[in-house]
């Protein structure tokens, strides 16, 4: 009988034990609440982990939500535009912005993030950089500087690289170059030995001695790598005291005459700014080129997948290297250019909080490792040089060597117009409109007429 | 019995009937020309003067409302005047050499020969005004490549033992713009003076051959003055579109090398698109349009365009 009043008894608490542990489980999915973040990300080859990682820590993002109790969840829907590149993407993002239907988060190259906070788009992320030691607080302090505008940090840096000259060692030696010098050039040029003016003296050597047409060639629209021949001029384009712009007309004129020497030389081509960029790519990989002006990535991105370079550190540094930008005279200072991606949080966005924390998830050091490995991308935290994956990719480590010398560019909302302006007078001096002289004079005058607060020296 | 005043009453309704006719007429006739007019030229010059008075820039926000724009046009701008120099060189250029003259050309020895064959280099002629802008401008890319592969330099190496490729876009970037465009624009010349040429009366031509022109003569005394309207027709049509259109420019060109062939409408569209000042783009177009109804009315007043757009007169044979 017993039997008989205890099965009841069980089989009701069984029920109630099952419909509360069911119900339970079913309260929290029905009072979820899904906050959807918008990512504005430009379609780019050179990075598609930049978005890709935001993704992955959303998932990482919503384990700890859960795991806090809370009922909120994050979902990202990523907007990519089909910018060419991040000066168009930025300007293009300004409008959206400005028409309130920008995103909640988004990626820019690091010298526009000011002219989002001058028009109060973007959020200041000090507090929220304090508040999580554990994603931000083993960020390379040198990064944050390209996340800084007066007032503040108001980004977070993603990645960094190195921009270079890259040189065929092959093409070297057929001219006449030994081994021994051959190889001794990236150390020359980081001891301040080897100056800019030599380059164009052994590409010129290519170029006469060889079957190779070109010396020296650069990206053929604007953007920051032929910047750090300015900068090896002297030219850094901002005061140090004030962060206006900065224009000097002898160090411009002395970086304008390097480009002038090398069209009279033969070793630049004067059509260089109306080659296509592949077009360009292929005539160095190929054998066509002494010298290519870019960046680290590049080998990821191209170089090995497209023109079959070998992937090897030996057999690479056996026909091909690459040497900083060389001092403008012997003794003097190399530099290299490292141009940081960040991430950016809206200032008008509903979840700030969240948003902040989803951009810490992906800058953890795995995915950001992810990032640098696939795209040959330099990390932003020490314990990625520990990871055995960053470690085997032998051009990270090489190129960090460069960042001894690195420089940024300044952190100035008119940079982006400065740079076309100094873009256009390296065509005018390339296609034989300008001299070095002029070229300096149009930079300035051009600056001075449509830019606000530029100091003229 | 009709007094006086009912007849009125009747020749009134009569009249209000007509002048109600005439407006739904009018409605329906002008009505959609006027409208596009007021929605496509008239809205957008309103708002292009109102940008141009503010400091509308990159974010499209309006801080204040300034002269601003209108001073650096006249004061510190100083890549105008090599721009406005520019664009009379390639709007005169196109115009003179291609658009008239080549047109011209083109119709007067179209309609010489046979017919069918008349018609097939007529066609021909119309390919590049039927072929999408950008696969115009690919063509020609190749074709002006400056390297061993590019269609030019192929003929010129191969056939006439040139040593080193020609790199146009650099050395003619000018002539080029000039050419690509004005391959496209004799196309209209030709069709609108081929039309013309072939209304010209027969007995005409047969009264000149009596009289012993030759085909020079022919042309001068007979065609020639018949397509005096027709070529002042596409003169002022041709400019006004050759002054606000860019798009082959900036395709084939980007407006370089430097500021080489960066005409007036593509410098507008560079300062207001390419660095976001959009305050000031809009201050340079206004300039444009009124560059543009001023040569509509230099050409309406210097080619008596009055005259043309009167009632034909029918002539009888």
């Amino acid at each position: 009988m017993i039997h008989w009043k205890i099965a009841p008894a069980a089989l009701v608490s069984a029920a109630l034990i099952g419909g509360s542990a069911v119900y339970l489980s079913a309260t929290p999915l029905l009072a979820q609440e899904t906050v959807q973040l918008e990512l504005w990300s430009r379609q780019d080859p050179s990075g598609p982990l930049r978005p890709g990682n935001v993704i992955k820590a959303a998932e990482r993002l919503n384990k700890e939500l859960a795991a806090e109790g809370s009922s909120k969840r994050v979902e990202v829907a990523v907007r990519e535009s089909p910018a060419k590149g991040f000066d168009d993407d930025a300007l293009q993002l300004l409008k959206v912005f400005g028409i309130g239907e920008g995103p909640d988060i988004f990626i820019a190259a690091h010298e526009w993030i000011c002219a989002f906070q001058e028009d109060g788009f973007v959020l200041k992320l000090d507090d929220y950089i304090a508040k999580y030691p554990q994603h931000f607080g083993t960020i390379f302090p040198s990064l944050w500087s390209s996340a800084k505008c007066p007032d503040g940090t108001y980004a977070i840096p993603q990645d960094a690289e190195a921009r270079m000259f890259f040189y065929n060692k092959k093409l070297l030696r057929e001219a006449g170059y030994d081994t021994a010098f051959v190889d001794a050039m990236p150390q020359r040029a980081l001891s301040g030995d080897l100056t800019m003016d030599e380059v164009l003296a052994i590409a010129k050597q290519v170029v006469d001695k060889t079957k190779a047409q070109y010396g020296v060639l650069h990206r053929p629209n604007k953007g920051p790598d032929y910047i750090m021949v300015f900068q090896a001029y002297g030219s850094d384009f901002a005061d140090p005291e004030t962060g206006k712009l900065l224009l000097e007309r002898d160090k411009l004129a002395a970086a304008f005459g390097w480009f002038e020497r090398g069209v009279k030389d033969g070793v630049i081509p004067a059509n260089n700014t109306a080659m296509e960029f592949d077009a360009l790519r292929k005539e160095f990989y190929t054998g066509n080129a002494a010298f290519w002006m870019y960046g680290i990535w590049d080998l990821g991105s191209v170089a090995f997948p497209t023109y079959g370079l070998p992937q090897d550190e030996k057999a690479f540094s056996a026909d091909w290297g690459w040497i900083a930008a060389p001092a403008p005279e012997k003794g003097g200072s190399p530099v290299s250019l490292t141009h940081p991606i960040v991430y950016a949080i809206a200032a008008d966005t509903k979840e700030p909080e969240l948003a902040a924390r989803l951009v810490g998830h992906a800058s953890a050091a795995d995915l950001n490792t992810d990032h640098a490995v696939t795209t040959t991308h330099l990390g932003i935290k020490p314990e990625q040089l520990e990871d055995p994956r960053y470690a085997k990719a032998w051009p990270l480590a090489r190129a960090t060597e460069l960042l001894k010398i690195t420089k940024f560019l300044p952190n100035n909302s008119q940079f982006g117009d400065l740079n076309g302006i100094i873009y256009a007078a390296i065509q005018g001096i390339e296609s034989g409109r300008l001299s070095a002289q002029k070229a300096a004079d149009f930079v300035i005058e051009e600056a001075s007429s449509t830019l606000e607060d530029v100091i003229v020296k | 019995m009709t007094t006086i005043e009912e007849q009125l009453m009747i020749e009134r309704r009569g009249h209000a009937a007509s002048v109600a006719r005439r407006r739904t007429n009018f409605v329906i006739f002008l009505g959609p020309a006027i409208v596009l007019t007021v929605l496509f030229f008239g809205v957008p010059v309103i708002i292009d003067i109102a940008v141009s008075f503010t400091d509308l820039s990159r974010s499209l926000r309006i801080t204040e409302f300034t002269t601003e724009q209108y001073e650096k046009v006249f004061r510190t701008d100083r890549r105008l005047s090599q721009v406005i120099g520019l664009t009379f060189i390639y709007v005169f250029g196109t115009l003179a050499i291609f658009n008239v003259t080549f047109g011209l050309i083109l119709a007067i020895t179209t309609t010489a020969i046979r017919n069918a064959s008349g018609s097939f280099f007529r066609g021909v002629w119309l390919l590049p005004r039927m072929s999408p802008s950008v696969l115009y401008i690919l063509l020609w890319l190749w074709a002006v490549s400056p390297t061993e592969a590019g269609l030019v330099n192929q003929v010129l190496m191969q056939a006439f033992g040139l040593d080193a490729p020609l790199d146009l876009l650099t050395s003619a970037p000018i002539a080029l713009i000039i050419i690509s465009n004005g391959f496209i624009g004799a196309s209209m010349g030709m069709i609108i003076f081929t039309a013309a040429i072939r209304s010209i009366p027969e007995h005409l031509f047969h009264a000149a051959a009596v009289d012993g022109a030759g085909t020079f003569a022919t042309i001068r005394f007979i065609t020639l003055p018949a397509l005096r309207w027709p070529i002042s027709f596409v003169t002022i049509y041709q400019t006004l579109s050759l002054l606000v259109s860019f798009e082959y420019i900036l395709l084939l060109t980007k407006g370089g090398p430097f500021y080489d062939t960066t005409v007036y409408a593509l410098y507008v569209y560079r300062r207001a698109f390419e660095s976001g000042q959009y305050g000031y783009g809009a201050a340079l177009a206004l300039f444009l349009i009124v560059i543009g109804v001023v040569v509509a009315l230099l050409g309406w007043r210097f080619f008596d365009m009055e005259r043309l757009l009167q009632r034909p007169r029918i002539e009888v044979h």
